[in-house]
């Protein structure tokens, strides 16, 4: 599996002395399997799958198989890391704006004009 | 010669009616004798014996402020009139008047423009000024050494990264790649911008990785490597967070955090701009045409070749 320099178990090494980053096609399929994963998890209400591993592994057992077979581990784990962060900041994005929208709400029955 | 000025100045006066008989000779003389002459000529040479004629019997209403020659009339009385009927404003002026406020709007705005960027451009040159950027010693891939002095005489465009970089430098450097070719374009392929990737991973970017790594995105990337200490070195020159771990076993798997901005650099080598995420290739290229041309209006160096 020359494309997949991690799933060899040793990392391809360039002939001077580097070692071969994942090209345009493996990283499109790594996205791809991270795609389909975390949709699986959003079927089931999962948001942190390294948490909640065992969980996610028993309800998108092939879905998690993919994935991982189609990136490296440091990716594996980024991308688990990454999605819990993003909803956070998805999430406190949204409540800061109620917050304002409530803010602006308030101030205006009061009489107070933004313009 | 007094009196025949005088009924030339009833015949020819070009506002007969204004022209006092009794004006002093030294105050009308040489604009009656210029008009005088030019008369004589219309007399002299017109076709029209209609003219002599009228010239004929206005000598006769001598004195008279009458302005009995057609030749004179036509043209004096319309304008006369039109004067009269619109003072000093006419459509021309009134044109005239909007197109240059118009004209000065427009350029006050494009100099708030430039002068804008212009500030932004010297902010990080002179004394005492945030610095990023600096002297560095990395190798290109054909393993030259290539120090900060390679980046004068052109814009340069640095990126840092790593190409075991999950998703953040794949899209950057595609983004890179789409403001290069369009850059180029616009610049007519004139050589005076030079995108740079500088990794953060010295231990596994080995030039043969880097070259075939950055081929896939543009073949106009300036790839550097270097040893850990020089890497470390150019990253703290630019402020870049470097997080790379000194002694990695071979085959250990890690991921390197590093700062996603783009660094515009001038040809003096100073910092001039940051592009971001949030930039479009679009936007990106626009700032950088716009430092560019800023750069080539007021004349200053470029390197071409």
């Amino acid at each position: 599996m020359g494309w997949l320099p991690w799933s060899s178990g040793e990392p391809d090494k360039a002939s001077d002395g580097g070692r071969i980053a994942p090209d345009r096609t493996s990283r499109k399929r790594c996205w791809e399997g991270r795609d389909l994963f975390f949709a699986c998890l959003d079927r089931n209400d999962i948001l942190d799958a390294i948490k909640d591993d065992k969980e996610a592994r028993r309800k998108c057992a092939k879905e998690v198989e993919e994935f991982e077979a189609a990136c490296s581990s440091t990716w594996v784990k980024y991308f688990k890391e990454k999605r819990v962060m993003e909803y956070n900041r998805d999430q406190t994005i949204a409540r800061i704006q109620k917050e304002d929208a409530a803010t602006v709400k308030e101030l205006k029955t009061q009489g107070w004009n933004s313009k | 010669m007094s009196s025949s000025l005088r009924i030339a100045s009833g015949l020819f006066g070009q506002a007969t009616r204004t022209i006092s008989v009794e004006s002093t000779q030294s105050q009308r003389f040489l604009p009656i004798l210029l008009r005088n002459t030019s008369r004589s000529q219309c007399r002299a040479y017109s076709q029209r014996p209609r003219c002599s004629q009228n010239i004929k019997s206005a000598l006769e209403l001598r004195n008279s402020f009458s302005t009995s020659s057609p030749c004179a009339r036509a043209k004096t009385m319309g304008q006369l009139k039109q004067r009269n009927s619109t003072g000093p404003f006419s459509w021309k002026a009134a044109l005239l008047f909007v197109l240059t406020g118009a004209g000065m709007m427009i350029y006050f705005r494009v100099e708030k423009a430039r002068l804008e960027r212009k500030r932004i451009a010297e902010m990080s040159k002179g004394v005492g000024k945030p610095k990023v950027g600096g002297p560095f010693t990395l190798k290109d891939l054909d393993g030259k050494e290539f120090t900060a002095e390679d980046l004068k005489g052109k814009y340069s465009f640095v990126y840092f990264g790593f190409t075991h970089c999950p998703d953040i430098c794949p899209d950057e450097l595609d983004k890179m790649a789409e403001i290069i070719d369009k850059v180029k374009e616009a610049t007519k392929d004139d050589k005076v911008f030079l995108p740079v990737f500088i990794t953060c991973d010295p231990a596994r970017d080995s030039p043969e990785v880097l070259r075939a790594y950055l081929k896939e995105f543009h073949p106009g990337i300036v790839g550097l490597t270097g040893t850990y200490e020089q890497v470390k070195n150019v990253c703290r020159q630019y402020r870049v967070y470097f997080s790379t771990p000194r002694d990695v076993k071979p085959g250990e798997d890690y991921l390197v955090d590093h700062s996603i901005y783009f660094y515009l650099m001038d040809p003096d080598n100073d910092f001039v701009e940051c592009i971001g995420r949030q930039d479009t290739p679009e936007s990106a290229t626009k700032v950088i045409l716009e430092h560019i041309n800023d750069w080539k209006r007021e004349g200053k160096p470029l390197k071409v070749e």
